[in-house]
């Protein structure tokens, strides 16, 4: 039953999004809105082919997953670590807590002409922007994380007179796990919006760069190609998010 | 130690930093072309303050972050309300709303400087696109909670759709609504000055690139701090207005986030 | 109870207090191997402090705590916990065999030996059959039930029970006695209760200390004259259990004033 009404709704929402591309069409050839501006569902279909065919959106759609994949790995790394080390110790908070937080709603993007200053325009100043701009989300999740453990778990742990770092291992970070899953999503979708912003501002081969080009040259198929790609990883990268969390988090739904 | 006193070994880090970074200056001086030390970072700021053109980019910046909130915001939580009250028609959104939703927003920027030109409209399109989404996300996730009494209340009394919005519906989840307001700032604060910063030469991100292209690294340092502190005061302000008006209605939750 | 043997636990002169207030005073008293004695007394007298005491959770302000005729440093692993609050107490995100494992991986137990362990373990405390269930799968008595499991995973001598069935229904709470008297006659190990329930001290004990409350000390120390094996019907309707519940109801109603 449940089954059917999932199968249901899922095609009506499929409906839907080929009614709008319908929808799109129609606009588009009625030309409501310029060409230019808004051009043909199929062409732009077309031009997504063409590029994927001919290697030059691929190519530069595989820099961009690239450097998003890579920064946001890093980040995980970092800012995994760096916060079990804050949320472990108590004293480490008092003296970075704030300064952690009040960093916090710094756009990573501005950082960019600084990151540029000190290590010129290369690759590893985009992947240094990446995994900085990303490792935030991860740091304040996994302190945060680390810090809300339930207190009676941490009893339970002494009464058995288990060593501080198996502490951490079996018990902080995997009650932690909810709040770090949320963050490495949230990191991913920065790292992608990161990646495009530095390829735009460098010229380095990549979608930021293809999307900038191809507006440059009012080739708006092949501009839309771009963001349909962009759309797709955006997409894609949630699914795999999703289908992380449902194995890992798979005794939260247990109870249900 | 006593609650009164105040704390200062917040500041020690920072202020450590800080002290490092001049030393650091003073022992490499053939750095200066691309950074700038602390004490010239000061004069810098007190310069771009007098000429009055860290005012002029901060309207700027401020001008099309709050315009895109304003529109994004308003969409976002209209839809999100609508989601939330109708499943149906939740369920038949979820693919298109989900396909554009995750389209990174920065993919825009050429296709809306297309449309527009360079300027505040371009990026008020870009945060009011960017900023809907969260807005929709926090606006449907609080409807869905509303008691389910209460819509019984509303179902018994036989209100009419307009009546149970704003007599049942809006009063119960305006709390959380502001909460989603002051999240959405944060997002359209950060997603302004990545347009200006990426593409756009206006307000606060493009300065900050302009500075460093044109090797001024204490300007582009001034006006990198100013940015983190405009985005924590625009924080800091709508904080204390949520606690001041829904400190009661809001146990415990959003209050830290 | 041959008082000739020497005492698992001893007590002597303990005082605990935090900050100004005490909250335990000149506790003097000793557990001997393989009984089952209970804490009683009104709430905030410091009954789940002396368990903290002993598990070595907590150390004593003045005189000593000593187990084995050793002062007692901290936790060890001869004494286990069984918390009151069973659904906080296990790690949620492992099954009831992973919960199980947690205390053997501390313990250094290689993993096929792990295994056959926490098999036994299972079967032992009845649940058998239940190795991949989360906690939120299962009811309040099969929690309490994976907790106990988790804590003679110990191997432990002395069994620390804070409360343990005070949240579980009726029927359950009767049959988790049973099993408890059945463990303690079959492992041998002591059995430390804390308890605000009159009639299940009594039921479980060979021995009851009374607590007093503001600062908690001993009031008295009952003796359980009720043969072995008990019987939920047969025990409680023996005479001396009636007269013991009416002693001990007397001590703490007069101790609340």
């Amino acid at each position: 039953m449940i089954r059917f009404t999932q199968i249901a709704s899922f095609a009506l929402s499929l409906l839907v999004a080929l009614a709008l591309i319908g929808l799109w069409h129609f606009v588009a050839s009625a030309r409501l809105v310029p060409p230019i501006f808004l051009p043909l569902p199929e062409k732009t279909f077309d031009a997504l082919v063409t590029g994927m065919q001919n290697g030059v959106l691929l190519d530069a759609s595989l820099a961009t997953l690239r450097r998003m994949f890579f920064g946001w790995f890093l980040a995980c790394l970092a800012g995994i670590s760096l916060g079990a080390l804050v949320g472990s110790s108590q004293k480490l908070r008092i003296y970075v807590a704030p300064m952690l937080e009040t960093l916090r709603p710094l756009p990573a993007s501005s950082l960019i002409p600084l990151f540029i200053a000190v290590i010129g325009l290369s690759e590893g100043m985009i992947l240094g922007v990446i995994a900085f701009g990303a490792l935030w989300p991860l740091l304040l999740a996994t302190t945060h994380g680390i810090v809300s453990v339930e207190p009676l778990l941490i009893e339970v742990a002494q009464a058995l007179a288990m060593p501080k770092h198996k502490v951490l291992w079996k018990i902080s970070l995997p009650s932690a796990m909810p709040d770090i899953l949320a963050a490495m999503r949230l990191s991913l979708t920065v790292s992608l919006i990161l990646a495009v912003v530095c390829e735009m501002l460098t010229g380095s081969e990549g979608l930021g760069q293809w999307l900038l080009a191809t507006s440059r040259a009012f080739a708006s198929t092949k501009m839309f190609a771009g963001i349909v790609v962009l759309g797709l990883m955006g997409y894609a990268s949630s699914l795999i998010m999703n289908l992380v969390e449902a194995r890992a988090l798979k005794w939260k739904s247990a109870a249900n | 130690m006593s609650a009164r006193k105040p704390d200062f070994r917040p500041f020690a880090v920072p202020l450590g930093l800080v002290l490092l970074w001049e030393a650091l200056m003073l022992a490499f001086p053939t750095a200066s072309e691309t950074l700038a030390p602390p004490h010239a970072v000061i004069l810098g700021f007190f310069g771009i303050v007098t000429d009055g053109t860290l005012a002029l980019q901060t309207a700027q910046t401020l001008s099309s972050a709050l315009g895109g909130l304003a529109i994004g915001f308003t969409l976002g939580s209209l839809l999100g309300a609508a989601f939330g009250l109708w499943r149906w028609f939740d369920r038949a959104m979820q693919i298109s709303v989900e396909s554009v939703r995750l389209i990174p927003s920065v993919a825009l920027i050429p296709l809306s400087m297309m449309v527009f030109g360079f300027g505040t409209r371009m990026e008020i399109t870009i945060v009011a696109f960017t900023t809907q989404w969260p807005a929709m996300v926090l606006a449907r996730a609080a409807v869905r909670e509303v008691e389910p009494r209460l819509m019984e209340v509303a179902t018994v009394l036989q209100m009419s759709l307009l009546q149970s919005a704003t007599k049942i519906v809006l009063p119960s989840i305006l709390p959380r609504l502001f909460v989603s307001l002051r999240l959405t700032a944060g997002v359209a604060m950060i997603v302004a000055i990545t347009v200006e910063v990426a593409a756009n030469p206006y307000g606060l991100g493009a300065a900050i690139l302009a500075a460093q292209i044109s090797f001024r690294p204490e300007v582009m340092l001034a006006t990198l701090i100013w940015t983190g502190v405009v985005g924590a005061g625009i924080n800091q302000v709508l904080l204390t207005t949520q606690n001041r008006l829904f400190r009661h209605s809001l146990p415990g939750g959003g209050g830290s986030e | 109870m041959s008082t000739a043997m020497p005492a698992q636990i001893s007590l002597a002169d303990v005082d605990v207090s935090f900050g100004s207030k005490t909250v335990l005073s000149g506790l003097n008293f000793e557990v001997f191997k393989g009984e089952v004695i209970s804490i009683v007394g009104a709430s905030g007298c410091g009954k789940t402090t002396s368990l903290r005491l002993l598990a070595g959770l907590l150390a004593p302000s003045g005189g000593s705590v000593s187990f084995e005729g050793k002062p007692v440093r901290g936790p060890r692993r001869e004494t286990a916990i069984v918390f009151q609050d069973y659904g906080k107490a296990l790690l949620p995100w492992r099954t009831a065999e992973g919960n199980v494992s947690l205390a053997l991986e501390v313990m250094g137990v290689p993993g096929p030996e792990r295994r056959s362990r926490i098999s036994e373990l299972l079967a032992l405390t009845g649940l058998a059959g239940h190795h991949d269930k989360y906690p939120a799968q299962m009811s309040g008595g099969m929690q309490q039930r994976l907790q106990i499991a988790r804590a003679l995973a110990q191997d432990p001598a002395v069994l620390l029970m804070d409360e343990p069935f005070g949240a579980l229904d009726a029927m359950t709470r009767q049959s988790l006695q049973d099993e408890l008297l059945d463990l303690s006659a079959r492992t041998g190990v002591t059995i430390y209760f804390v308890t605000h329930d009159l009639e299940e001290a009594i039921y479980l004990s060979d021995r009851i200390i009374g607590l007093l409350p503001n600062p908690g000390r001993i009031g008295r120390i009952f003796d359980v004259p009720l043969p072995r094996p008990r019987d939920q019907l047969i025990t409680k309707e023996d005479r001396s259990f009636l007269a013991l519940r009416h002693e001990l109801y007397d001590f703490v109603k007069g101790s609340e004033h």
